[in-house]
């Protein structure tokens, strides 16, 4: 196997964009349910449930499985569509930069709110 | 009933064409072979390949009304009309409807299509208790007609280095046979985000399957394997 080959990888990518999707369906559920639960009447009451510590990791952890997920999921749109091999490397460097910057953003805005 | 064929002979034509011919059946006409077989009377320059006509040696794939089939056991009456014949499609085209399937066959040989076994050889064969041999019912069925690897959209991204699921489905037959001795190479031979791995799980090989086996089955166990092997 070729070393750009063992850096994509072939079941660890298949994995992890299995687990991360599980992730995120489990947290979506949570999520939903704990809305649909707790009263939210005004922006005090919204603060609150969002800076809950559970409810901040596990928006977090969400975060970094959308990120990964995007990742696996991207990958594979370029490796099946991009044509010439040349310009693969390239397409993907650019979707991992693009991905990296908006989870990155997204993050310090979150530890950020969670903060403040 | 009404034929629509597709002709191209690359020494002649600059594009392929789609020629129409309106047949007479005759009450011993069953099969699309038998048309084929028919039509061949009235252009003798039609080309397709066959030999053993019934469903065995697998080499009259084609893809027929938009669906890769054999047409020696495609049955005529079951068919809407113009009968669409066209070769399979994403191969090169040799000529009219025989493609060369040279890449296909490559695949074939690189998931080293043999049971490997360096141990001694016993005073007899090498036994298999019947759980075992059961082990590889859905798979040794597989006639190497191509009808799946070509309907397969990741093959057709991927032709150089996804195995397509004819070669996964024969790495399957031999990972699981107990008289081999080289799973773990061979799971870590599909390892790697092409050979095994572009498969997007589409299923439609196991939708065309002329002899009705899964492939898409034979890479979720692989799959499988390889996930437990990683512990």
């Amino acid at each position: 196997m070729a070393n750009g080959d063992r850096l994509l990888g072939g079941l660890r990518a298949w994995t992890w964009q299995r687990a991360s999707a599980l992730y995120l369906l489990g947290f979506g559920l949570v999520l939903a349910i704990r809305l649909a639960t707790t009263p939210l009447h005004d922006y005090a009451h919204w603060r609150a449930f969002w800076s809950a510590p559970l409810l901040t990791a596990g928006t977090l952890l969400a975060v970094v499985s959308l990120g990964i997920h995007a990742w696996v999921g991207g990958r594979d749109v370029i490796l099946d569509y991009v044509r010439p091999r040349s310009a693969r490397p390239i397409a993907l460097a650019l979707l991992a930069l693009l991905i990296g910057l908006a989870v990155t953003r997204i993050l310090l805005a979150l530890l950020g709110a969670a903060q403040a | 009933m009404r034929f629509s064929v597709y002709r191209f002979d690359p020494d002649r034509d600059d594009k392929p064409r789609m020629q129409d011919f309106d047949l007479e059946l005759q009450s011993t006409d069953h099969m699309v072979l038998d048309a084929l077989l028919r039509l061949k009377q009235i252009d003798e320059s039609l080309s397709f390949c066959r030999s053993c006509r019934e469903g065995v040696c697998g080499s009259d794939g084609m893809n027929i009304n938009g669906r890769n089939r054999l047409a020696c056991i495609t049955e005529l009456r079951t068919l809407r009309e113009p009968v669409v014949i066209r070769p399979l499609p994403g191969q090169p085209v040799i000529r009219d409807l025989i493609v060369d399937l040279t890449q296909f066959f490559a695949h074939y040989t690189s998931i080293r299509p043999w049971v490997i076994d360096d141990r001694p050889m016993p005073e007899r064969e090498r036994l298999q208790s019947p759980a075992e041999r059961e082990e590889l019912e859905g798979l040794y069925e597989c006639i190497l007609c191509a009808c799946c690897s070509t309907t397969c959209p990741s093959y057709w991204w991927n032709p150089e280095q996804f195995i397509g699921p004819a070669g996964l489905l024969q790495a399957y037959r031999f990972i699981a046979d107990s008289r081999d001795q080289a799973r773990d190479e061979r799971l870590a031979f599909l390892e790697g985000p092409f050979r095994l791995y572009r498969c997007r799980t589409i299923m439609n090989c196991t939708e065309v399957c002329p002899k009705g086996l899964a492939p898409s089955h034979a890479i979720e166990q692989i799959r499988s394997l390889q996930f437990g092997r990683s512990f």
